[in-house]
């Protein structure tokens, strides 16, 4: 067995190594500091690995490069907090989105009767584009005098109470449903109209089978029926969120990061990332521009401010938890851990941040999905051959990257200011820690991220120690990676090519 | 078995129309046909970069053809995507294996499911083709030898019910033993599926196909039935060089 030792041999002298390390700073900083160092720069850690994942994934199979991350983990933030604090943009606009949506989900269903369409050739290259035009337009008056300014100020309005009966009586009131409802309805109207288009009708060169007919129509109809809802109810929906219970309020703002990420992920894949595959540097720079209109679209909406989110109930209560169930009983702000007084919502990011690793490392090792993953990053065109929609594992991943980003986003959301650049310094850490730990690898992405978050909570706290500049803590992650990239030029976990 | 019946049937299972593939600006085929009856196994015969795998990729959607017809179990196929191509049935075995590095063996033939169970349903069939898999099932794909990862390409192709088997020079680099094994094995699996081979070594492919098309220069050149041609010396040195000399010494080397 000689290649067990070439395994084992570097794990086992990283792991001395760094059992060294920490008997060495343990008797050196003293058990608190100590303590409360370790446990900085695992919060950081874990947010670097909440964006390194997605980075790392995406990477590892499309060879894209996302330079829209830090934007899309920022976006993530916003949804989350708006949600979190004031809802009403999310559920004023959200009609319009579902029933795009609907609309939208049909063309599965109706292309394999669309492409056998007897029609002559003329008709066949105008049809789509008529409907193209018709959908744009009605896209157009669905959202003409839309109050959209209106309700993105809404999320100015800071909350506070949690007791009135209306938290949002003093807002002013929406435009009323008997005229709101055609907005949905020519949403609904133009999703269909280019799903009608982009299934090519009449094109016989096109393929499509009927499959799963059931499955799509339940998905439409329930996109439909959530339409309906989301309209119906759109006004008193947020107040209904805003009186739950905090800490369910939060979990769901995380839910809502998380599906908003896939969805938007999801279509950016498939309109600007596909179209490029072929011309890798063209897709940096179009990730680029994305990452800056989004900048913009969002200090349009909600100014060029730093908003601080409240922590959710269950990390706010004031005074220090002894003991972690005390913790668990009276949701105190911080808790005593060996003498060090930690706040909890950064005990939670860590939670958040090894779950997402679990997450990922389930679905990578145990199911089909995880498989196709792994073959698709050496060979996507084999894949292909045995009969496996490769493109659309590519969409699912690029969705899958940018959700765990955003579910990032929201987690940092009460630990640091939100605003318009506060994606910035993540993505840009997420880069270091994915070229660390190896491009492509999920496990180099995890102990990368924990690295340089350790290093740079370390060098922070000997920064100020030995009052040098600040600037030593920041540069100690980039020591880090050439310092490892010189050793092991494919990073931790790279495989070598 | 039916080494010398030709099916002759009026509608081949895959039929290959005068095809034009670009590879970026280069015109690779300039125009190959080729008619797959079923139930048997066809050769296709060309020097080195003559563009049988080319042909076999065009086929299957990898490299699409521009121009050209591919009418596969009556249905035309050509401008599809590759995926759905191959979930009409068709199976594939590249030239370089393409064995998936980080993926056990296991899972290697896992992945060629097209529905749950395809594995379990066929296992013994592949394991009685190749029962070195069978010991090797939870080894990594990087752990694999040449021919150990031959037999699982071939293998990963026989997971799901597929109608023709795309096989690209399964004796490229394996020993002797190795070869006749493979060889047995193409053989047993063509009772039951119909099979378009690639192959240099012209003994493996007179041995086992009934039928041929010679590949030259990006065109087919010449095809019939594969008795006829090795009788026809000048017609094998002419496309394929040193191949007769092969044949004729009946080596390897
Ligand atoms: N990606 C590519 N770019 C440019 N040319 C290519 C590419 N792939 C193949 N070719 C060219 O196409 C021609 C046919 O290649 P192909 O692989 O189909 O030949 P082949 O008959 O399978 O050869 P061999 O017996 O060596 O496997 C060759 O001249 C090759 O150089
Ligand atoms: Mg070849």
């Amino acid at each position: 067995m000689k290649f067990a030792w070439k395994k084992i041999l570097p794990i086992g002298a990283a792991i001395i190594m760094v059992l060294l390390l920490i008997a060495w700073g343990w008797t050196g900083l003293g058990t608190a500091s100590f303590v409360r160092t370790t446990l900085s720069g695992l919060t950081l850690g874990s947010l670097f690995f909440m964006v390194a994942a997605g980075l790392t994934l995406i990477f590892g199979l499309m060879d894209v490069l996302n330079f829209a991350h830090g934007a899309m983990f920022m976006l993530g933030a916003y949804m989350g907090w708006q949600f979190y604090t004031n809802p009403t943009f999310i559920f004023g606009i959200s009609p319009l989105i579902f029933a795009f949506a609907s609309g939208l989900m049909l063309l599965p269903l109706i292309k394999p009767a669309l492409i056998r369409w007897e029609i002559n050739s003329k008709l066949q290259q105008n049809l789509p584009r008529i409907a193209y035009a018709l959908a744009l337009l009605m896209i157009f008056f669905a959202f003409n005098q839309l109050d959209i300014m209106g309700l993105a100020d809404t999320a100015m309005v800071a909350i506070t109470t949690t007791t009135a009966d209306n938290p949002l009586a003093e807002l002013s009131a929406q435009e009323p449903l008997l005229r709101f409802w055609v907005r949905p309805a020519l949403m609904l109207v133009s999703g269909a109209l280019i799903a009608f288009a982009t299934a090519k009708p009449g094109d016989k060169t096109e393929f499509a089978v009927a499959e799963k007919t059931t499955q799509k129509w339940i998905i439409v109809a329930a996109l439909f029926v959530a339409t309906v809802l989301l309209t119906a109810f759109r006004e008193a929906l947020p107040e209904t969120v805003l009186l739950m219970n905090g800490n369910l309020r939060f979990f769901l703002a995380m839910i809502v990061a998380v599906l908003f990420g896939l969805v938007f992920g999801g279509i950016i894949e498939i309109t600007l990332i596909r179209p490029l595959y072929q011309r890798a540097t063209f897709i940096v720079l179009m990730t680029l521009g994305l990452s800056f209109v989004i900048r913009e679209v969002v200090q349009v909406l909600w100014d060029p401010l730093a908003y601080q989110m409240v922590r959710p109930p269950f990390f706010a209560q004031p005074g220090k938890a002894e003991t972690v169930l005390e913790w668990f009983r009276n949701g105190n702000s911080t808790l005593n851990i060996f003498g060090v007084t930690f706040p909890t919502y950064r005990l939670f990011i860590i939670a958040l941040g090894l779950v997402m690793f679990i997450f990922i490392t389930l679905l990578m090792t145990r199911t089909r999905l995880g498989m196709i993953i792994r073959a698709g990053v050496q060979d996507p065109e084999m894949v292909e051959a045995l009969g496996i929609n490769v493109r659309q594992v590519f969409t699912f991943v690029f969705a899958l990257g940018i959700a765990m980003a955003a579910l990032g986003g929201i987690g940092a959301a009460p630990f640091i200011p939100v605003q318009p650049l506060m994606g910035d310094q993540f993505q840009m850490q997420g880069f270091i820690t994915v070229v660390l730990g190896g491009m492509g690898s999920y496990v180099g992405a995890f102990i990368g991220a924990l690295t340089l978050g350790l290093a740079r909570a370390f060098g922070d706290y000997f920064a100020l120690k030995l009052s040098l500049s600040p600037a030593i803590a920041e540069a100690s992650t980039v020591i880090i990676m050439i310092i490892v990239l010189l050793i092991r030029p494919s990073g931790l976990f790279g495989k070598k090519e | 078995m039916n080494a010398f019946t030709t099916n002759q049937s009026p509608q081949p299972l895959l039929s290959v129309e005068n095809i034009q593939t670009f590879i970026g600006q280069f015109h690779i085929l300039e125009g190959v046909s080729l008619t797959v009856p079923a139930n048997s196994i066809t050769v296709m015969l060309g020097r080195n970069g003559a563009g049988k795998t080319t042909t076999l990729k065009s086929i299957l959607g990898l490299t699409p053809p521009r121009e050209g017809r591919v009418v596969f179990d009556g249905m035309e196929i050509q401008g599809k995507r590759a995926f759905n191509i191959a979930n009409l049935g068709i199976g594939y075995v590249p030239e370089n294996r393409a064995i998936f590095r980080q993926l056990s063996v296991m899972e290697n033939l896992k992945l060629a499911e097209r529905k749950r169970g395809d594995l379990e349903q066929h296992a013994d069939f592949i394991f009685d083709l190749f029962p070195d898999l069978k010991r090797l099932y939870k080894l990594p794909g990087n752990h694999l030898s040449g021919g150990q990862q031959q037999m699982l390409a071939v293998a990963r192709a026989l997971v799901p019910d597929n109608k023709l088997l795309l096989i690209d020079e399964p004796s490229e680099g394996l020993a002797p033993i190795l070869i006749q094994q493979m060889m047995e094995a193409i053989r047993k699996l063509s009772a039951t599926t119909t099979v378009l081979l690639v192959e240099q070594n012209f003994i493996m492919a007179s041995q086992l196909a009934q039928r041929y098309t010679i590949i030259d220069d990006g065109k087919s050149v010449h095809s019939g039935l594969m008795q006829d041609l090795a009788q026809n010396e000048e017609l094998v040195h002419e496309y394929l060089g040193a191949s007769v000399r092969t044949a004729k010494s009946g080596g390897e080397q």
